[in-house]
């Protein structure tokens, strides 16, 4: 068994309510419902291998959420194959679990009025872990996500960021070999964020840990992952190296001046006549665009042309960053990358 | 074992839990006592006015009321699950419950323990004692056993029917107001089912059979031959609407949606 997770035609159908309108159509209701069965997760198929950092993107909705509780044995598929771990999650939900951590971001896995350490013991006996594993795996996770200050106090005296930290470590307490991550840096500060990143690095190479994440930050993707699986609607739109979608899709250069005179368009655009480049105007801030291609030669030519004919208040280059990438993705839909 | 060596460990946590607000817990322990002796000197009043009830006394009456109050206090202590709607399904919480290797429905029943309920014993077995000694009954040494055997068939019995309710919220996404209904409809097991009608009395037995958590089981320690039967069926009743229950609930697991992020 090389792959952590395998998922072949996973659908999930959730059956959407709709009601009629005004008061007849509230006693129509009562009888017969109008409803709509709607896909959330619609046909998709993929397989993560041991060891693997995949980051699982999509906009709100898209079944990311969905995935990932049928993923854990938390929702019941309505068709299609998974096997995670080499186990269906829903059938041996009380054996799989054991062999998984979770953590979501927007709810807690830690008893609210206890202290943090009193949360891991309970959990450490739920894992059946014993005392000697406990102590090798947990001192040294405790350590790196510098938690040992929180232990004795109460889970809601926490702040979000000391307790998104302490999940995380309750997550791994029975150092599962695969973990899930759904928003798992929701609402952090950059240094938390930075410091659970490093956490997540770490205990991939020390252990070989699958780590599967969703997120809408998509800096905790680059800095994690090299795989990502894109979805929308319910389907797979791509699948692939992250590396890849950026060098394909990513669309040029932007130069940006700011002059200190008062320039138009067309002679701006008279100086690099014959050149590749497509200017664009923003009147009210005054800023001139020249979107070009990813070429330096390209780009020292039009700054010297531009720089010799006007006084520059401010130049820019700027690179397409994945977040526009991605926008442009799921604006035009499917993605074609090799 | 791993569920018993499970409940002891949840039953330290939730004692320290309690012990940590330690005012919270003295005051309820005494607003407990308090609304238990408010209860009892209730229960002396309401019944001071009835003499018979189609061939039971006054204190036989008294004591069926006493021997129900000691089933309900177990199944308010380890049953808690009259909210489970809004707290697990609502709220997503159940989500992380799945997420755990111990069966859910009893993970939730060790979360919502709630052991001070069982003062309500206390009352009950006051009530029982009263009664039973201006009835001049004798205890035998089997009664204790059986006792116990009654009592648990009895709050199985309700664990069994408010579990069947709480399965409901995996089928239905809307909240049922079924529950506090249910608690009212319990409380007719309280008082001699031959007082009802044939059609109660067959619901009261066989469909909801909230009379062996009352009159049947609390019938043997009157020594009323003739119910006697009824009696020994309350462990048999009680494991039977357990086990069924338990079957729902793995049944209503599969049908869980899970709450929106």
């Amino acid at each position: 068994m090389n792959n952590a997770i395998e998922v072949q035609k996973l659908r999930k159908e959730f059956k959407a309510y709709s009601s009629r309108s005004g008061l007849t159509g509230a006693f129509r209701d009562l009888f017969t419902r109008n409803y709509k069965i709607a896909p959330a997760v619609n046909d998709i198929s993929f397989s993560v291998k041991k060891g693997e950092m995949v980051g699982y993107i999509g906009e709100n909705g898209a079944g990311k959420s969905t995935t990932i509780k049928m993923l854990t044995g938390i929702l019941t598929p309505t068709s299609g194959q998974i096997s995670v771990n080499g186990m269906n999650p829903h059938k041996e939900r009380e054996k799989f679990v054991q062999t998984i951590g979770v953590v979501f971001g927007q709810r807690s896995q830690l008893w609210w009025d206890i202290a943090v350490q009193e949360s891991f013991r309970l959990l450490k006996k739920v894992y059946k872990v014993s005392d000697q594993q406990y102590d090798e795996h947990m001192n040294h996770v405790i350590k790196t996500l510098d938690i040992e200050p929180l232990l004795d106090k109460p889970v809601r005296k926490l702040s979000l960021g000391q307790r998104m930290r302490c999940e995380l470590a309750a997550a791994l307490i029975h150092n599962p070999p695969l973990l899930f991550l759904d928003e798992p840096t929701i609402g952090l500060d950059v240094l938390v964020k930075l410091k659970i990143r490093e956490f997540l690095k770490e205990i991939n190479e020390k252990y070989n840990t699958t780590i599967l994440l969703t997120t809408h930050d998509l800096s905790d993707i680059e800095a994690l992952c090299e795989r990502v699986i894109m979805l929308d609607e319910g389907k797979v739109i791509y699948d692939g190296a992250l590396k890849n979608l950026k060098e394909t899709l990513g669309e040029g250069k932007q130069l940006q001046f700011q002059f200190l005179e008062k320039v138009d368009l067309i002679t701006v655009k008279h100086l690099t006549n014959g050149m590749p480049v497509k200017w664009e105007w923003d009147e009210k801030e005054q800023i001139f665009t020249a979107n070009i291609e990813d070429s330096d030669e390209l780009i020292s030519q039009v700054i010297a042309q531009v720089a010799a004919a006007y006084k520059i208040k401010d130049i820019k280059i700027n690179e397409t960053s994945t977040e526009e990438i991605i926008r442009n993705i799921y604006e035009k839909g499917a993605v074609e990358v090799g | 074992m791993f569920y018993i060596s499970m409940f002891f460990q949840y039953l330290s946590q939730y004692l320290k839990t309690r012990l940590q607000y330690r005012a919270d817990l003295f005051v309820e322990f005494f607003s407990d006592l308090l609304s238990q002796a408010i209860n009892l000197v209730f229960i002396l009043v309401v019944f001071g006015h009835t003499n018979s009830l189609h061939g039971w006394n006054r204190d036989e009456i008294i004591f069926i009321y006493g021997f129900f109050l000691v089933p309900y206090a177990v199944f308010s202590a380890f049953f808690n699950i009259w909210d489970f709607n809004e707290r697990y399904i609502v709220k997503g919480e159940f989500d992380r419950i799945l997420t755990r290797p111990i069966h859910s429905l009893f993970q939730i029943i060790l979360e919502r323990l709630e052991l001070e309920s069982l003062i309500g014993a206390i009352t009950g077995l006051a009530v029982m004692f009263y009664a039973g000694i201006r009835l001049g009954l004798k205890l035998n040494w089997y009664d204790p056993f059986l006792f116990i055997v009654f009592v648990i068939g009895g709050a199985l019995v309700y664990g069994g029917v408010f579990i069947m309710l709480a399965c409901i919220s995996f089928w239905a996404d809307a909240r049922t107001s079924l529950m506090p209904m249910m608690y009212n409809i319990s409380n007719y097991g309280r008082y001699p089912v031959n007082i009802y009608n044939k059609l109660i009395r067959f619901v009261l037995t066989w469909i909801l059979p909230f009379a062996f958590v009352g009159v049947y089981p609390a019938a043997f320690f009157l020594g009323k031959k003739e119910w006697f039967w009824y009696s020994f069926l309350t462990p048999v009743i009680g494991i039977t609407f357990f086990i069924l229950s338990v079957l729902l609930w793995n049944q209503g697991v599969k049908k869980y949606r899970g709450a929106g992020n």
